[in-house]
């Protein structure tokens, strides 16, 4: 009997996978174990194997397509058997052409239109938000639309040339976690998408989670010009692109600088460095860890920090799960490490490392990765000799701290100038959640943390 | 077709006279003086005053309307009349004579050109209605409204002279469109009518009276009442379809040789030929008709033809005597008859007609034998009135009119109805919407007690449910059906109502060509249920007049395509009469009319649509026994003109949807009620007629195959129609199909869709789609799957215009693409 090997589905958020490269093909024998094709999502690549023994019968897609998770990608059976009626449709492919946002097509069955049991799933009607402005919606699509706080912008339409119908509305809607009366209300707006599964209770997206929708502008361009060329943004791309936007657009940013005496983080810095030379230590501590360690401290002061500003209400969290900023091949990756007040200095050191490496392999798991994930994100730039920046929030957090080179400034040292080490912290926060006296008090509390830390190891 | 009327060969083919003999046809043969008629103790020379007195009202009125029409004004008294006008200047001696022998049991109906006639039959009456009853009819009429106004100035203390009042107000107001007319303004000149007069109802449709009137004398007959019914119809109306069915219908052999007791015997209806040479502009003798004299016609529908005569009309007595003859003959059934009354109208067909089709010299002549100056000449001469009482008679009647005419112009006493402002007033006038078990108060004449009945006993040993105990389909012998239950209610109508009659073609011994009335002939007597000629126009007509003389009707139309040959009764006459009257009338008229199938394009054309764009027509379409019986009811208790379609497809049929089968006792479903028959959530099918077999057929499918569940509604009624089912269905769906078998342009069918998308345009998740059959002649029932809609349609367009159905591959072209170029060549 034939199997049909599906596109896995790697994390909540994860839509759909690019096929990096097919190992196999059709025709060939496969055995139990073997690698049939490499896949990655927008952060990290898998590889799948085959669970079953027999021949190639059939490849729906090929390199490099964007593939929607669960959706059929090949046959494996004995020659002769039938396959066709594995065969995705084309409007799966067209579906996942478009640029993603929501989540988790799995939902499907059952919600769509009433057409129950007919592999409306597999037929891949549209959930992923898409753009289409101007398309036709019926009057019951766009009133259902407003109920349940869905864009019909950003459906695509299933009925007679191309209209919006309800069953379209209603997959979009249950592509996306109940949404609470602001939620609804900015959405029907419009101008802002649901990242499919909110922070409010069983999922629910409130207003605060909602994001600008930024549709791409690309659609009947032409691609070269005689001065430039047109190249279209990754997944990996469009995605950061979304998210630094979305934080822009949707809370009161700004940052406060100063900076801090970094000589007991040198001296500490010195002292892991030897112990790790000696062996005492397996793991090399950093000055990012030391100062993480500080603002971990720091932060169990200023819950108000420490938290997530959900437009409405705040999530205050009585652990600190930070965020770590990781520039990688692919681009920015912020994984976050859960409990991090609970390590001690080796700990949190060992598990940054762990975070930085797995984003940079792509191995990370794609829901540390979630905004939603840290609730404070410290970004260290200063190895590459920025000084200041004004960091920008992974929302909905309410703050990050950017953390700068060290430079020699001049100080009062007993009544005479000396030039003193110092680390530059930009603390961008949002105001939304956080008036300029907290922001200024927590800063200064990071800074005196890191001056006055004291470890053993 | 009765059996006991033997077509014995050996007579047809060897028959003992061998050339038709046509009865002689008197013309103008009177020739009596005054003082001969006076010797014969004929009239008093009071009467014969009074005779003069009526024609000068008349000819005084018509005057008066001539001039306002023609110089905006009367006796200086300036009015504008923008309505209608045909006047009869010079018809005078015609109306009188005509009215004189009339009582206000004696009805006479009439035409555009009749307000001699009303004047005189209205001027008799009062002449010879006892004070007391007079003043009655005055003082209830229009709860004393026309009354107060007419005599508000009179101090005379006279009933008489008051009612004369009274009847030229009513008449002028009635005219001007005042309430206080005698049809609320509603009627208006050419057709003002009053009843309690015995004046029924003018007919601005040429002919319109041909077959009305046959059907109040109808009425008259099979309900045992006094008088006669005399229809004036003009020379012109004799070229008239419905006038000569009218007359085939009160010629029909069968009262004289089936009607039984005191039923045999012929219909009291009087044809009354206002013979004034003009069909309009056409000159009916040696240019537009071929009969020398109306009177001939007489001649071509029945042995005695007709009785007919032709009198002259500009002696007044001349006329009376031939009405006085005519009605001993119609009281001794030997009717029906005809009178041909020579006269000559001096106006023009309306103030507009510059009369270019006759010569000056014509009308010198016509005006020097003129009927009102000759009469006073010959009451002069035979000493019965001397010049200046017949001035004073003059001047009396001048003054009566001027005085009318002040108080009918005046807005305040004689107004209007505001129709902007109360803007419902004139659509809560189209239905009488009345409930009554009987229009009787006889008892209902029947052959043999109901339970007798072979039709009822067969019917009482019938399963009224589809399924018997077991779920088990019944069998066609043991199921009741369609048939059984319009058939209920029609039998059980008999038992009640005395007045109740049905005919049409083939309603007696074959039961209805579809076997509905099987049963009836068993227990009803001839004159309540009878075979009709081939003549739809009189089939409708007579029953009009039957139902506006108070008589319940059924009268039959065996195939829905013949409705065309009874257009002007059903929509010019059947759905007017009750709002024009001023609901002085009611039209408790249903009409059954079968829808076919299999017989090709004149014989399986649904026009439930024709019928729902005609305002007045109450139009009804069951599909099912239960609702069949319930609708039929319904339709009988009310006193509307109810158009009752039955589908030939769906006579076999049994009950399907209502639990517990058709009820054995009597039930209403009150009519404009649509009933969901399947609830559903992702579509509305709204259904017309037999498509909703079709409709459950495709709403099985759409299950079976895409989960998708049709909400299935059957319209029932088409007028009334209540839209609330349909709007929290489709609120509930947001998409809904249409569909009916009527050719879909131009169909009640796009009516409900396009009220549907203003009523529920939030909801809809695609336009309305209107499924109706091809825009071309019905083809051959093997063909028929192509014409009428199909379950496969409804996929369609489900398909095509609301939601694509995946991998759904359409049987009919549903794109928009083929509906604009089919639109674009008219199919």
């Amino acid at each position: 009997m034939a199997h049909v090997i599906i596109m896995p589905k790697q994390g909540q958020s994860v839509e759909s996978c690019i096929v990096s490269e097919f190992k196999k093909k059709v025709g060939d024998s496969v055995k139990v174990g073997d690698v049939l094709f490499g896949y990655e999502t927008d952060k990290a690549t898998f590889e799948e194997e085959s669970q079953v023994e027999g021949t190639v019968l059939a490849i729906f897609w090929a390199d490099g397509d964007e593939i929607p998770v669960l959706q059929n990608v090949m046959v494996i059976g004995e020659p002769g058997e039938s396959f066709a009626e594995f065969a995705p449709s084309k409007a799966a492919s067209d579906a996942a052409a478009g640029p993603s946002e929501a989540s988790g097509t799995s939902d499907q069955e059952g919600a769509a239109g009433g057409v129950g049991g007919t592999g409306r799933d597999a037929e891949g009607v549209p959930f992923a938000a898409v753009e289409n402005k101007g398309a036709p919606v019926s009057p019951r699509a766009r009133r259902l639309a407003v109920q349940k706080g869905v864009n019909p912008e950003q459906v695509a339409g299933s009925g007679p040339g191309g209209r919006i119908i309800e069953r379209d509305v209603l997959a979009a809607a249950a592509a996306q976690g109940p949404l609470t009366g602001l939620a609804k209300a900015r959405m029907a707006e419009g101008g802002v998408v649901s990242p499919g599964f909110g922070s409010g209770l069983a999922g629910a997206v409130k207003g605060s989670d909602l994001k600008v929708w930024e549709p791409a502008h690309t659609d009947g361009l032409p691609g070269e010009g005689t001065d430039y060329e047109l190249v279209k943004l990754s997944n990996m791309r469009k995605l950061i692109a979304r998210s630094m936007y979305n934080s822009l657009q949707n809370s009161a940013q700004l940052t406060h600088m100063l900076g801090a005496d970094a000589r007991q983080v040198q001296a500490l810095r010195k002292k892991a460095k030897k112990a790790l030379e000696e062996g005492r230590l397996d793991v090399n501590i950093t000055i990012n860890d030391f100062v993480c360690f500080a603002v971990i401290k720091a932060l169990q002061a200023f819950p108000n920090v420490n938290s997530h500003c959900l437009g409405d209400a705040m999530r205050l969290f009585s652990c600190v799960n930070l965020g770590l900023a990781v520039d990688t091949e692919r681009g920015l990756m912020v994984p976050a490490v859960a409990h991090a007040d609970q390590m001690d200095i080796v700990t949190l050191s060992r598990s940054l490392k762990k975070v930085a490496d797995d984003s940079k392999k792509g191995s990370i798991n794609p829901d540390l990765l979630s905004p939603e994930a840290a609730s404070f994100t410290v970004s260290n730039l200063g190895g590459f000799g920025v000084e200041w920046f004004t960091p920008i929030i992974n929302l909905p957090q309410s703050g990050i701290l950017g953390v700068g080179t060290i430079v020699p400034r001049p100080k009062l040292v007993d009544g005479e100038y000396k030039f003193v080490p110092y680390m530059a912290l930009s603390f961008t926060y949002d105001h939304r959640s956080i008036d300029g006296g907290e922001a200024t008090r927590f800063l200064k509390k990071v800074a005196e943390e890191i001056e006055n830390l004291d470890l053993d190891f | 077709m009765p059996k006991s009327l033997y077509i014995d060969p050996n007579e047809v083919l060897r028959p003992k006279e061998h050339e038709i003999k046509f009865p002689e046809i008197p013309v103008m043969q009177y020739a009596k003086t005054v003082k001969e008629e006076l010797k014969e103790g004929n009239f008093t020379p009071e009467d014969l005053k009074h005779i003069y007195r009526d024609m000068a009202v008349i000819r005084e009125f018509e005057t008066m309307l001539n001039l306002v029409k023609t110089t905006g004004a009367y006796n200086g008294v300036a009015y504008n009349n923008p309505g209608p006008a045909h006047l009869s200047a010079g018809q005078e001696a015609a109306a009188v004579g005509m009215a004189y022998n009339l009582t206000t049991d004696d009805f006479i109906f009439g035409s555009h050109r009749s307000h001699g006639e009303i004047l005189a039959k209205g001027l008799r009456s009062i002449e010879i209605l006892p004070e007391a009853e007079l003043k009655k009819v005055m003082e209830e009429f229009w709860g004393g409204a026309t009354l107060a106004v007419a005599g508000k100035d009179y101090k005379g203390g006279n009933t008489k002279e008051l009612g004369i009042r009274f009847l030229v107000y009513g008449a002028i107001a009635e005219i001007f469109a005042r309430t206080t007319g005698f049809n609320k303004g509603l009627g208006g000149s050419m057709h003002t009518f009053f009843t309690p007069f015995g004046i029924y109802p003018n007919n601005a449709i040429v002919g319109g009276s041909g077959s009305i009137a046959v059907g109040a004398a109808l009425y008259k007959k099979v309900n045992r009442k006094k008088g006669i019914v005399v229809a004036n119809l003009g020379d012109g109306a004799m070229a008239r379809g419905p006038v000569l069915e009218g007359m085939t219908f009160a010629s029909m052999d069968q009262y004289k040789t089936l009607w039984e007791g005191d039923m045999k015997g012929g219909l009291p209806i009087l044809i009354s030929v206002m013979d004034n040479q003009y069909a309009m502009g056409g000159q009916t003798r040696g240019e537009t008709m071929g009969y020398t004299y109306p009177a001939r016609l007489g001649a071509g529908f029945n042995p005695e033809a007709w009785h007919a005569e032709r009198v002259d009309g500009y002696n007044p007595l001349a006329v009376i005597d031939a009405f006085r003859r005519k009605k001993a003959l119609l009281e001794k059934k030997e009717g029906p008859a005809l009178i041909d009354v020579v006269t000559y109208r001096y106006s023009g067909h309306s103030p507009s007609d510059q009369s270019s089709y006759r010569t000056k010299e014509e009308m010198e002549a016509w005006q020097a034998e003129d009927c009102i100056l000759g009469y006073g000449r010959k009451l002069v001469e035979a000493g019965v009135a001397t010049q200046e009482e017949l001035d004073a008679i003059q001047a009396y009647v001048k003054d009566v009119i001027f005085e009318m005419y002040k108080l009918a112009i005046d807005e305040t006493l004689s107004p209007r109805m505001d129709l902007v402002k109360d803007n419902e007033l004139l659509g809560e006038m189209m239905f009488s919407n009345s409930s009554v078990d009987s229009l009787g108060d006889a008892k209902p004449e029947v052959n043999h007690p109901m339970e007798e009945n072979p039709r009822v006993k067969q019917i009482a040993g019938k399963t009224r449910f589809y399924l018997d105990k077991d779920g088990k389909p019944v069998s066609s012998m043991k199921m009741y059906n369609f048939r059984d239950g319009v058939f209920e209610a029609i039998v059980d109508r008999f038992y009640k109502d005395s007045t109740l009659v049905a005919y049409g073609e083939e309603n007696r011994e074959w039961g209805g060509a579809f076997a509905v009335y099987r049963g009836l002939t068993e227990a009803l007597p001839y004159h309540r249920l009878f075979n009709s000629p081939i003549a739809e126009a009189a089939i409708i007509g007579t029953a009009i007049g039957y139902a506006m003389c108070g008589g319940r009707v059924i009268p039959e139309i065996m195939y829905c395509d013949f409705l065309g040959c009874c257009g002007d009764e059903i929509f010019n006459q059947l759905p007017k009469w009750q709002a024009m009257s001023g609901n002085i009338l009611k039209m408790p008229v249903v009409v059954r009319v079968s829808v076919g199938s299999k017989y090709g394009a004149q014989h399986s054309q649904d026009w439930t649509s024709l019928c729902t764009h005609i305002p007045g027509l109450k139009v009804v379409f069951p599909v099912t026994p239960y609702d069949a019986k319930g609708l039929m009811n319904s339709a009988l208790q009310g006193t509307d003109p109810v158009i009752f379609f039955e589908s030939q497809r769906l006579y076999g049929v049994g009950e399907q949807f209502h639990e517990g089968g058709v009820p054995e006792g009597y039930y209403e479903i009150p009519l404009g009620e649509p009933d969901v028959k399947r609830e559903g959530k992702d579509v509305t099918f709204l259904t017309i007629g037999a498509t909703l077999y079709r409709a459950l057929k495709a709403a099985d499918e759409l299950k079976e195959k895409y989960g998708l569940e049709a909400e299935v509604i059957d319209a029932r009624t088409l007028v009334p129609f209540n839209y609330e089912k349909v709007i929290a269905s489709v609120k509930k769906t947001g998409r809904i199909i249409i569909a009916g078998d009527a050719s879909a342009r131009g169909s009640y069918l796009n009516d409900l869709a396009a009220n549907i998308t203003e009523l529920c345009f939030d909801y809809l998740d695609a336009a309305p789609a209107v499924l109706g059959s091809r825009n071309w002649i019905t083809p051959s029932h093997e063909l028929e799957e192509a014409f009428f809609p199909q379950p496969g349609w409804f996929l369609d367009a489900i398909h095509e215009k609301m939601m694509p159905l995946p991998g759904y591959v359409p049987v009919s072209n549903q794109t928009a693409a083929q509906q604009i170029l089919r639109a674009k060549k008219g199919i």
